[in-house]
């Protein structure tokens, strides 16, 4: 078995394409289930109590399913890959923390084990467990963190888009 | 490419036929959480635990603040039955949004998402500015579509006296094994669900 340092970059270079086309195709499934029911999202957000303010409330509603479209089809195409992945990082932080204070305030209502609550989070899955939607978001994070170290490089429309940069760019 | 991100998002959101449109309040009721436990989504579904009902006293008080009257199942059933309801004088609102409203509404109801108001206008405005009394309803626990759509109604100059919000919605007009009527109003197909 070749084991050798250049193989083993290669296969993780492989390894962290699939990771990017997976990231970004989960973005713009998630992106593409809210932005086509805008309502019940804006339903949904309504439960973390963003403050007052309708207009934050319905821009946030409005804009974030676009955004997480985009940031996938730039994902997907491999255009701007850490900045975009900066972003998302940016994004899964703060709904990871408002999904994780929700839980916290249903389990604290409802007296029940953490892992036994389940709401719909407007994440665009439908209901989910808390414990199951948190894994998952820090497996994102986890792979928005790899793909902002400058892994994933490989079947980047950006090298088409602008010959002149080189992989080993920044 | 945050900035490219935020136009691009912005487009398309003008774009989408269902676009939100950002200067209009969406929720007249309040935009924060009806209660400690709302999930947002309305009816209570089987295997979650996020939608409890508002307590019955907060919503008789926030429907009472708006000038409306909180009524209970058996009183919608009387104006059900009431003959004027034939006439017009009597008339139903469905405030969910169009599949729901497919599904099954109560008989001769108008279809009204708050959501979308101006496709809904035609039908229900001469309906509700001829009624006398106008029953809304939506998916009962913690929707409060009801008082954003007749909020809507009043504010276009229907006198708020005359709405009847039917708290518990739909799913106690089924569980009590009333008719609902599926597809379009007045489509004459007509299912009375088991109780």
């Amino acid at each position: 078995m070749n084991t050798n340092p250049s193989s083993r970059n290669r296969a993780a270079d492989i390894f962290a394409v699939l990771a990017r086309w997976l990231l970004g195709a989960a973005f713009l499934y998630l992106g593409l289930n809210k932005a086509l029911h805008p309502v019940e999202f804006l339903k949904l957000m309504r439960q973390y109590d963003l403050g007052q303010g309708a207009l934050l409330l319905t821009t946030v509603a409005a804009l974030l399913p676009w955004f997480e479209i985009f940031c996938g089809l730039l994902l997907l195409a491999g255009v701007a890959v850490r900045g975009t992945a900066l972003l998302l990082i940016l994004m899964l932080v703060p709904f990871t923390a408002l999904v994780l204070r929700r839980a916290l305030a249903i389990q604290s209502a409802l007296a029940i084990p953490f892992c036994a609550v389940k709401f719909d989070c407007g994440c665009g899955t439908g209901e989910v467990f808390i414990c199951r939607k948190l894994l998952e978001n820090l497996f994102l994070l986890g792979l928005s963190g790899w793909l902002l170290a400058g892994r994933g490089r490989r079947f980047c429309a950006r090298y088409h888009l602008l010959p002149g940069r080189t992989k080993a760019g920044p | 490419m945050l900035a490219a991100g935020i136009v691009f998002a912005a487009g398309a959101n003008l774009i989408s036929p269902r676009g939100l449109v950002l200067t209009r309040n969406y929720f007249p009721t309040g935009s924060g959480p009806l209660s400690p436990m709302q999930s947002g989504a309305g009816a209570p579904r089987p295997g979650t635990n996020s939608a409890n009902p508002v307590p019955a006293q907060l919503l008789a008080a926030r429907i009472q603040e708006q000038g409306f009257q909180l009524i209970s199942g058996r009183q919608a059933t009387q104006l059900f039955h009431d003959p004027r309801c034939q006439q017009g004088i009597i008339v139903f609102i469905d405030a969910r949004d169009e599949s729901h409203y497919r599904e099954g509404h109560i008989p001769g109801a108008y279809e009204f998402d708050p959501y979308y108001p101006e496709k809904y206008f035609t039908n229900a405005f001469p309906a509700c500015q001829a009624a006398e009394q106008i029953v809304v309803y939506c998916n009962g626990g913690d929707c409060d579509d009801s008082e954003s759509a007749a909020i809507t109604l009043r504010d276009v100059g229907i006198a708020s006296r005359k709405f009847y919000i039917y708290g518990d919605g739909i799913p106690d007009w089924t569980t009590n094994g009333l008719p609902v009527e599926t597809g379009a109003r007045n489509s004459g197909t007509l299912r009375r669900p088991e109780k």
